[in-house]
This record gives structure tokens, sequence and C-alpha cells, in this order.
């Protein structure tokens, strides 16, 4: 169905009927998984979860692949979801002629397939954006972002490549307004579309005028500048029409209460308060069709996470502990990953946790959890540790260990776009270029 | 900036000269740059045109340091979805107040015939006056009549005339005009060389030296063609600095220049005087410091790296150590000759904020000492490093930090960068990560000497007089100073371009007034390169496609 958005406004505009019925939007899951009643499809979700510094090898890494691979220490606290996860091992990010940027090349490889040129730099769209282009429409905003330190240059997603990146929540608070303030609306009760929103697109519609007049004359950089400022614009409009329709909300949720003010830092004790906050208010703005799109940084690359009375943060512990010659790892630095992992849990429990129609906000996404290294202490770029959680309402088979053997990361980044119904047959430049997407993954 | 009758009679002049200007053919102004406004940009910009009662809150997007400053990040940066809705929200807020019921007398400058209706002659005043103001220059006749229509339309289908006019207001806050500092180029005056019309240097000149946009003298300024002549560039800067708003200007360079902006997290258990207010007086001790030493007593800039004078509050006398016994908030407060303490080095910021959580690190601090003050970025260090020796604080006989990274730096290709930067660090062993005074660790005695380039020091004293005698601080200060005002990235600010300024600056005996009136008036401040030559059409471009 095509609805041009401003014959849709003159309607409302002019005070005719606003008993409009509307297409619950892009969702590609017909064939498979779960519908409701009347048969449409569950919207599906995709997210990103971003650690830095990696995870021990051999405290994570199974010897066994496939369905029935043994339980690692490192890993304990995702035990309980083992059957809605993957843990994928053994990929490599390819450099190229390109330098290892420390805690860059490798994370940036997995969100873009592409070697980054610089540091703090993405050479494309991250992958979370290229799904929200194709998912993101049908929702209030067309992705969350959330920096668990409260720093807000850590986020990792990028709509439009290079040093801009997308402005991350910084705080519990912030985050429950941003979903659950001004303009959200629960769809219980009588409901009418508020009137001040048609002004305010036509006030963007004002805005967009300018389009022309600046393009005219603006050199290349600027063009790029504007044309991202343009988009952005185009996306509050569609913010704007999400929320003139009447929300349809499937799952079986309450918004709480606003979350007190809450001290937010790298503290692991600090992180284990306000991980599961976080996660929590982002999974009902999932099931209340905010977003379809979020991006979780629990800390930067070069994290420094840290535990009070302890000397290092865990970024100077990868570089700085001695290997235990018993043991064949750092031990503190250990504990580091094992720490990001349980928030991890945090995030995945938080999904488990909501019904939605039979199953659950988790069973109908589709989350990357991902991190910068391997081996921290090396910078080691190839085995990045990766997982996904859920299944795509159906699209993404689970429970299994996949040895990546040096083969690209893009092939993860290929497979999330493939199961979340992107039509793309190759993902990545250079030797990261791939047609091949995880198959033993894809129903 | 409240409306005034100069401002009036500035538009109708301004209406005059551009139906005059239209006439002649002269070539079109193209854009040249976009720098998009800074969180204190764009807060003082409201406050100084709508005055400070109307309140902005909101979300701004992260900017990144290039070069040494996040300035240079405004001009390569866009704004991105989750951005946009923040501004747009704003732009909603602030024009919902400026018309609001308690505002609209003071700021609305006309009444409409009918309140109910629509005024079309009252709103384009108001757009006029505001689009001036907002986007640093007249509104063209398309911007000015979107708006008018847009305040008509409203106003029909609302009942309130106040209602269009707080649309029409919105839609000037959320344009690229406004969010960007947007610089247009004009031919030069000899025809062949690019520079930036009047408009964006007012803009260039209040951005640097007010951190706000131009005050209606300074729109007359450019309007009457002033701005386009170098004795009216002059005038200007001269009475923008005579003004006390240039310590703000300042401010906000200093905190840019120092990286005040890190992020700064301490472990309680190791620092529990530690805390959110010790951080914020900290910056606020080194930016007071700064503004008294080069603004309020116009003393030599390179007299911060050893001055012993400084503001003290409560917060900070206890982290410092040293009796706080009086009335006001802030005090002045000179540390005594054996304190060890030598300028801004030596302040909680700078000690503080490179340092780990729960240590000193030489290796940060003189790291960043190079970046900031002397513009000599730090390559990164090699990927394969074993750097357990610096960490095994229970090695019986490596027991101080020097010890442990002197044992570390034997390593040659470790050597060549720590060389540089240790020295400045180990200099500073004196202070712990939060900037206290020691001269023990585990039990060993800190030995605070150094030698860097050839010349041997003690302590920070010795590190800030050495420092201070090296003639790249001054310039690197200087070099920053033009690449924040012109969102240059300062790594690539050559001699060329700054030697008049940094010249001017030394003849003066490097005070910062100097320096700001000469770098404003080098050509190089407003000048814009040439635009890319356009491909010829030809046959063979033709057949390429």
């Amino acid at each position: 169905m095509s609805l041009h958005r401003r014959s849709l406004l003159r309607g409302l505009f002019q005070g005719s009927a606003v008993a409009m019925a509307l297409p619950l939007l892009d969702c590609f899951l017909d064939g498979h998984g779960e519908a409701l009643a009347d048969g449409r499809p569950i919207p599906v979700r995709f997210g990103t979860f971003f650690w830095g510094c990696g995870l021990t090898r051999q405290l994570f890494l199974p010897r066994s692949t496939g369905a029935a691979y043994e339980d690692m220490p490192q890993l304990a606290a995702l035990k309980p979801f083992k059957a809605k996860m993957n843990l994928l091992s053994g990929y490599r990010a390819y450099l190229d002629s390109r330098p290892n940027i420390q805690h860059w090349s490798g994370n940036a490889a997995i969100a873009t397939g592409i070697a980054p040129g610089g540091d703090g730099q993405f050479d494309a769209p991250t992958l979370d954006q290229i799904i929200a282009g194709q998912i993101g429409k049908g929702s209030r905003f067309r992705s969350i972002e959330i920096a668990c330190s409260g720093n807000k240059r850590e986020s990792y997603s990028s709509s439009t490549g290079g040093a801009n990146v997308n402005p991350p929540e910084v705080s519990p608070s912030g985050l429950y307004t941003r979903l659950f303030g001004p303009g959200f609306n629960d769809g219980k009760g009588e409901w009418k579309p508020d009137p001040s929103l048609m002004m305010q697109q036509s006030v963007l519609s004002v805005v967009a005028e300018d389009r022309q007049r600046l393009m005219a004359s603006a050199g290349a950089a600027d063009k790029a500048r504007l044309d991202q400022y343009f988009s952005s614009v185009r996306e509050l409009e569609n913010t704007m029409t999400v929320e003139l329709q009447k929300p349809e909300i499937i799952a079986n949720v309450t918004v709480p209460e606003a979350p007190p003010e809450m001290t937010v830092n790298k503290s692991v004790p600090v992180l284990k308060q306000t991980v599961p906050v976080f996660s929590k208010l982002l999974a009902i703005g999932l099931a209340t069709n905010q977003s379809r799109i979020f991006n979780m940084a629990l800390t930067e690359p070069a994290n420094t996470m840290f535990m009070p009375g302890d000397s290092h943060v865990f970024h100077q512990a990868t570089h700085e502990e001695p290997v235990d010659p018993a043991l064949g790892y750092q031990p503190v630095t250990s504990q580091f990953s094992t720490h990001s992992m349980e928030c991890f849990a945090d995030l995945v429990a938080a999904l488990d946790a909501i019904t939605e129609g039979t199953g659950t906000v988790l069973d109908h996404s589709l989350v990357l959890a991902y991190t910068d290294t391997s081996n921290a202490k090396l910078h080691a770029i190839d085995g990045i540790p990766m997982f996904t959680a859920g299944s795509a309402n159906g699209k993404v088979r689970c429970g299994l260990h996949i040895a990546g053997n040096s083969e690209t990361v893009s092939r993860v980044g290929l497979t999330m776009q493939q199961a979340m119904g992107l039509a793309v047959d190759s993902w990545g430049a250079e030797s990261n270029r791939t047609n091949k997407p995880i198959s033993e993954l894809l129903v | 900036m409240k409306l005034s009758t100069g401002l009036l009679a500035l538009f109708l002049f301004v209406a005059g000269t551009a139906a005059a200007l239209a006439a002649e053919a002269v070539p079109a102004p193209r854009l040249a740059g976009m720098r998009r406004l800074t969180e204190t940009e764009y807060r003082n910009s409201i406050a100084d045109i709508f005055g400070a009662g109307i309140e902005v809150q909101g979300r701004f997007e992260p900017d990144r340091r290039i070069g040494g400053l996040l300035s240079a990040s405004s001009a390569i940066l866009s704004i991105s979805p989750a951005g946009f809705e923040a501004y747009a929200k704003m732009a909603d807020s602030i024009a919902a107040q400026v018309v609001d019921a308690k505002h609209r007398g003071s700021l609305v400058a006309c009444k409409p015939a009918d309140p109910k209706a629509a005024d079309d002659v009252c709103a384009a005043q108001v757009f006029a006056q505001y689009g001036m103001m907002l986007f640093r220059r007249p509104l063209t006749a398309e911007e000015s009549a979107a708006r008018i229509k847009l305040a008509h339309d409203t106003a029909l289908k609302t009942g309130d005339f106040y209602a269009g006019l707080r649309y029409g207001m919105a839609s000037l806050m959320a344009a690229p005009d406004f969010l960007f500092r947007t610089e247009y180029a004009v031919l030069d005056s000899d025809g062949k060389s690019w520079t930036l019309d009047a408009y964006s240097r007012a803009s260039r000149l209040s951005y640097l030296l007010w951190d706000s946009t131009p005050d209606a003298a300074l729109l007359q300024a450019a309007a009457n063609g002033d701005l386009a002549r170098p004795q009216g560039v002059a005038q200007q800067t001269e009475r923008l600095m005579a003004s006390p708003r240039l310590a703000a200007g300042m401010r906000a360079f200093y905190a840019d220049f120092l990286e005040l902006d890190t992020q700064v997290v301490k472990d309680p258990s190791f620092y529990p005087k530690y805390s959110d207010a010790v951080a914020a007086s900290a910056r606020e001790e080194t930016l007071h410091t700064m503004v008294d030493l080069t603004l309020t007593r116009g003393e030599d800039l390179r007299d911060l790296l050893t001055t012993r004078k400084t503001y003290l509050n409560r917060a900070l006398a206890a982290v410092y150590g040293v009796p706080y016994n009086f009335d006001s908030e802030w005090v002045p407060y000179e540390f005594s000759t054996d304190s060890g303490r030598s300028g801004i080095l030596t302040q909680v910021t700078f000690l503080s904020l490179f340092s780990h959580p729960n240590r000193s690190s030489p290796t940060k601090r003189g790291v960043a000492l190079l970046d900031i003050f002397m513009c000599q970025p730090t390559p990164q260090p090699p990927a394969n490093v074993d750097f357990s020796i610096v960490n095994d604080i229970n090695n019986p006989s490596l027991k101080t930090v020097r010890q442990r990274l002197l044992a570390h730096a034997t390593n040659p290709t470790c050597a060549a960068c720590h060389t540089r930067s240790d020295p400045i660090g180990l200099a500073l062993e004196n202070f712990d990560s939060i900037g206290q005074y020691r001269t023990a660790e585990n039990g060993d005695p800190i030995d605070a000497s150094a030698t860097l380039q050839g010349k041997s020091f003690r302590g920070a004293i010795g590190l800030g007089q050495v420092l201070h005698d090296n003639p790249n601080f001054p310039t690197c200060f200087a070099r920053k100073m033009f690449a924040y005002g012109t969102g240059a990235n300062a790594n690539l600010v050559t001699p060329p371009v700054y030697r008049s300024f940094v010249t001017a600056f030394e003849g003066s005996g490097y005070r910062v007034p100097a320096l700001l009136k000469a770098l404003t008036a080098s050509p190089q401040f407003f000048s814009v390169p040439a635009p890319p030559a356009p491909v010829a059409k030809t046959a063979l471009n033709d057949a390429k496609k």
C-alpha cells in the first residue's frame, strides 16, 4: 500500500476523518514464525550489544562446535539462554593494506564490513543503520542508542559512516523520557492524534525547502553533511507520521514509573545496577514499538571498566597483568570479561522477560553482541568473539557454536541482514567482502 | 539582545541594499563551510537573542577531538536523526516560550490587528528581526515568505496569531542556517582569491571572541560593508575585545584547548575526597586562573606554567591540603614556594584528567602535555607490547612507577616514544591521581628528576620552567587558537599561515589580547580555498560516461 505522507497530512490537517487504517508497515515475515491472530506478522527488532577488550579464550571457547557444545565458565551468566543464542568464534577482520588501529579496526570491520582507514571513523554506515533503513520506519524512533557508562561519545552506530555517530542516551532517566515521555502513547483508552504534531510537520516541510538552495553551491563534503541533515529531517517526519497512528501494542507490558536519577559510570558495581535498568526500559520500548533498532554500548573499545579498590582498569590490566603461568591467562583481566558477559546476560534476560504472543520479545528480535579484539593484550583481531541472541521470529536457528575458521567477520554481518529480510547477496570490502552468509544459522 | 530601534533600522537598511545589490552582476557567494553550533554556542546564542529567561533543555550531539580541538569536528560533523529530533524539540520549546503570555510583551515587537487571526505584516516583521539574528544574515525573500505562509495558515486553522508565530519561529531554529554557522565565500578584491563575506566574518569574530552570535552592531558592520575591509574588522575586534564578554569567549577556547571535557572517574576507595563537585571546581579553578592571568592582568601566557597564584574554594582546599578559612566561595590563593606547585600543570584538573582512576600515569601526563601544549601528538604504541613489568606493584626491586616504567622502556621499540613523554610525567610524580602532593610511593622516596631535550630538571617547578622557556608552547597555543576560530585541524596549520600572528604574539611578550588582534587581522583568518575548477565539457568526458 502506498500512501503519500503529505496527502495523509492534508486530510488530517483539514479536520477530516482521522480514523484511517494504516498498514503494520515493513515486515517481511510472512511464511515463517509467529503471526498475530489476524495473520499480520509480529514486528521483528534488531539490536547490537558492544563491549570492549574481548574475552578470555581459555574461559569462553568451547572445544566442540554445533549444538551440544560444552558450557564455559566465562559464559555462565548466559547459560539460561543458551538455546536462544549462538556463539560465533574464529571469524577474522582482514586489514589488507590498512593499519591495525588498536581497539578500533576489529569492531569497525564487524560493524561495516570494511577495515577502517582512521581511528574513530567508520568507512560506511553501520550494520544496524543499514537494517534500520529497511525496518526502522514503522516505529517512532529509527534507532535507540544507549551508552551504559554515561559517556555521550560511546556510540558505535553511524547512519552515514565517517565520524558521525548517533548520540546515545546516557542515563536511565534520559532513556525513559525519550521512550515514554512526551509523544508516547500506549494506545489504551480513547485515542486521538495530537494536533500539534501536524503543525510540527509543517515546520519540517518549511525547513526541507532550504535543501536546494544550500546544495546548489556546497562542496562535496558539505553536500554529504547536508544530505545527512535532510535525511534526519525526513526521519523526524516519519516519526511524526507514526505518532499520528493509533499504536497497536501486542506485548503484555505496562510502562513503569520513571526511574530515579542513578550514578552512571564504569565501576563494575555501578554497571551491575544500571545495565538491568537500561535493559528493562529498552525492552519495554521495543515491546511498545517505540523503535525496532537499538545499540547498547557497555563501554568503549579500550574498556576502562574498573573494580573499586583495584589499581587497574580493564584495559590497563590487559596490558600490564602478567599471564599466570599455571592458568595460561590473565586472571584479573578475565574477571572483567566475565563481568561484561554478565551485563550482556542482563540485556538478554530483559528481552526474554516480556511475553508477546506465544513467545517473548527476545524471540522476535535478533541481537548481535560483539567486541573489538580477541586477545586485547595483543590487540588481536582474529577470532573476535561474537554472539547472536533471539531467532528473529524463527528466521535464525539457535543453540549453536559456529567456528569461523578465519573467514571474514563480514559473514556475520551479511547473515544478520539476510535474517532481517534485506535483499542483499554480498557485503563488505576487499578481503572482507563476502557473498557467503552463515548458512547453518539461516532457517 | 532584545529588539531595538537600531535593529529595526538595520532591517530596513538591509532590505534597501539587498535590492540595490541585486541590480549589479556580482558573482554569487558560494557555501564554503558549515560549522555545527557547539552546545555553548547554541545556549549563548539563544540567551543573547531572546534573553536569559528562555530555558534551553535538550540533548546535544557528541563532538570529537581532532588535532587537539573539539571545535575542528564542528566543521566535519553533521546532525544525526536522534540529534535532529532533539534540536527540533528545543526549537519548538524555545519558540513556544518566546510567544507565550509571559514573554510576548517584551519579545514580540508588534501586536496583531486581531490576535485570533493571521497578520502577515506583524509576522513578517518578527521573522525579519529574529531571522537576521538566528541566521546571522538577512533572510532571503523565499525564506521569509515560507515562514509568513506557515504562520498565516496556522493562524487560520487554530484561530491564534501567536500559534502561527510560534511555528514560524520554530522553523527558523530547526533550519540548517541556524544549527550550522553557514559560511559564504566571495571573490576578494583582487578578483582571484576567495574570502568570507561580511556576514560570515561577523560570525567568525563573534564566536571566537564571545562564543556567541553576532550582536546588532556587528551585523550592522556586515550590512554596511565595514567588515569587508581590514579597518572595519579591526574596529569591530577592538569593540568586541573591550567587552567583558571576551572572558566568556576565551573560557570556551581554553576549555577546548585544555581538553577539560575529558570524562574523569576516580575510584572512591582510593580517593574518597574526589567527587563530581571537586571535578567541577577544578575546571573552574583552571579557567579562572587562565582568564585572570591572560586577560584581567594581561600577563605573559607562558607564566601559566610557572605561576603559584590560583583560586580556590572549599572543596579544592581539601584536596590541596591547604587551610580554608575564608568567607566567600572562591578566593585568590598563592601556593608557597615549597609547595612543589608550578602553574596549571600542577592543578587538580590536569593531574586528574590524565591519570588512571586509581593511580598516576607519567606516560598519560607526558603524552597529554606534549599534545596539548606543544602540538606534538604521540603515535599509537605497537600492537603487541608486554607491559606486565609496569604493573607488578609487588616487585620487591621495582617499588615506584619510575623504576617500573624505566624497566619497561629499555625495550628499544617502546623507548622512542617513552623517552619523549616519560620525563615530563615523571617530573610530576609528586602528585597522585587526583593531584595531591606526595613524597613517597610504596615506602620509597619519589625521584622527580628528569631530562628533556638535553635539559635536566627536578620536579614540577623545574618542568614548568623548561616548558615556559620552550617557544613551541606559545606557537602551539596560537596555532590552536587559529584552528579554533576557523574550524581547521591544528596539525595542518602551517608556518605560512601562522607566521604573521605568532611573530606579533612574540613581539607583545606573549600577551593573548595582542595575539587575538593579530590573528583576526591576518588575511588567513577569513581566507577560503578556491572552489575546484569545474570539469570542462568535452567529447572525451562525455564518452567516459
